[in-house]
């Protein structure tokens, strides 16, 4: 469903991403470990093309992502992305921060958008809370919001940016359980962060990566529990230790 | 004291002006608004060609005397066969020149506008132009509302340029007034007393309007 070959990305001289390959199929729950400045987010945002990539491929959907000719906005209805900011439009209310794209890029109707967005609303658990503003809404709650905004255009892939690290640490477990309901539900999952509870428990494969290298790629079990790069070893030792 | 039998006598001859000086600003206001948000949006873009006549639009206008502008929609295009009167070449040129200055002002709201919110939208997978529109303009304009004031205040008062044109203006009529009476100053601060009446509830409204937006966020 998502495949990077050899995909390079510069910031001007600097190389970010190097020689990335990588396979994610349809169902799968891919989660990017690595310190930060590794690359992780940048390679989740080029899949969407929020970053554009500098050489290599990257098909999603057997559509070439890295083309000029592709048709983005038509790739990116079927990508939906949470942001570690969550990224809520401050100036509506919560019901027209999800029914904004539905109405506006598929053109369903207002009526239509509403009844999804209040199925995806009831589905994160926050449905009483459609006609407030997002400014009034909890961190964890707000990010459910942005869960359910970006399933409400039914994409096939969701992203996830980070989607705690924003949060008090009270309000962690309540986006995590969203996005393990998700995943149980067959979504195709790409999911950067640092919650390895959640890797362990929710992830088909770990992805581990530093300096802008895709280090190690296992099964959470083996990663966690017998990882093969000293990189790796040494990440996980001092995350674990404390 | 002012001699008021000046505004009684020519009440009929200030309030022609009056009227035509406010439909100049409302045309102007809203002319200048939608050209200035659309050469702002210009600036922006990472299209290297609208950026560049954005910026041309912005630095040349900004800095040239409205006189000049105004004077080149009037007695410029007959040049080229385009016949307008002082009331429709001052509105135009007035529209032309007040844009480059909301232009600025709402490039500087859409700037001070999170990166995110773009990002939202576009990965949403709605185009620039929805993502503009519905996300970042509403937000933009709300932060801008002071200084967008300003410029309609400035407006109403450049408004005043049509009497060199013969724009059937506020300060046309009242050079009529004082052609007649021969009192200058009573003339002018009845004048001056119109254009508060316009000024004045726009910069009273513009504080009202924000603080309310203030409250709602």
């Amino acid at each position: 469903m998502i495949t990077f070959h050899e995909v390079d990305k510069f910031f001007g001289d600097f190389q970010v991403l190097t020689g990335i390959n990588l396979h994610v199929e349809s169902g799968e729950v891919v989660v990017v470990l690595g310190p930060s400045g590794s690359g992780k987010s940048t390679m989740l945002r080029c899949i969407n093309r929020l970053e554009e990539t500098s050489s290599g491929q990257l098909t999603v959907n057997g559509v070439r992502v890295d083309e000029r000719k592709t048709d983005l906005n038509k790739l990116r209805r079927n990508i939906g992305m949470v942001f570690q900011h969550f990224n809520l439009y401050p100036h509506k209310k919560v019901i027209d921060n999800i029914t904004l794209a539905p109405i506006k890029a598929l053109g369903v109707s207002k009526a239509e958008a509403h009844q999804t967005a209040m199925h995806y609303l009831e589905k994160v658990g926050i449905a009483d809370k459609a006609q407030a503003y997002p400014s009034q809404l909890s961190g964890g709650q707000q990010q459910r919001v942005a869960i359910a905004r970006g399933l409400a255009m039914k994409p096939q892939i969701m992203l996830f940016d980070e989607p705690t690290s924003a949060l008090d640490p009270e309000m962690v477990g309540e986006v995590l359980d969203v996005m393990k309901a998700l995943a149980l539900e067959g979504m195709t999952m790409v999911v950067v962060t640092h919650e390895m509870g959640f890797a362990r428990e929710v992830a088909d494969r770990v992805v581990f990566m530093d300096q802008g290298k895709i280090v190690e790629e296992a099964p959470p079990e083996q990663f966690f529990s017998d990882p093969k790069e000293e990189r790796a070893k040494l990440f996980l030792s001092r995350l674990l230790n404390h | 004291m002012p001699d008021f039998s000046i505004l009684t006598e020519y009440f009929p001859v200030y309030l022609e002006g009056f009227l035509n000086t406010i439909l100049v600003s409302v045309i102007a206001l809203i002319g200048s608004f939608v050209l200035g948000t659309i050469i702002a949006v210009f600036r922006i873009t990472t299209i290297k060609p609208l950026q560049w006549f954005g910026t041309a639009y912005v630095e040349f206008i900004r800095n040239i005397p409205l006189l000049i502008i105004v004077w080149f929609f009037f007695y410029g295009l007959h040049t080229f066969g385009a016949r307008m009167d002082g009331f429709q070449a001052g509105t135009l040129g007035l529209t032309v020149y007040t844009s480059a200055f909301i232009a600025e002002a709402i490039r500087a709201g859409i700037l001070s506008v999170p990166k995110g919110q773009m990002e939202a939208a576009r990965s949403s997978g709605m185009t620039y132009i929805q993502s503009m529109l519905h996300v970042i303009l509403p937000q933009a304009i709300k932060l801008v509302i002071p200084p967008l004031s300003n410029q309609f205040i400035n407006l109403i008062k450049n408004s005043s340029v049509l009497t060199v044109i013969s724009g059937l203006d506020l300060m046309y009529f009242s050079d009529k007034v004082n052609g007649d009476s021969y009192a200058t100053v009573d003339t002018y601060i009845f004048t001056g007393m119109f254009y508060l009446i316009l000024t004045i509830p726009m910069s009273y409204g513009s504080h009202v309007l924000e603080r309310r937006l203030a409250k709602s966020s």
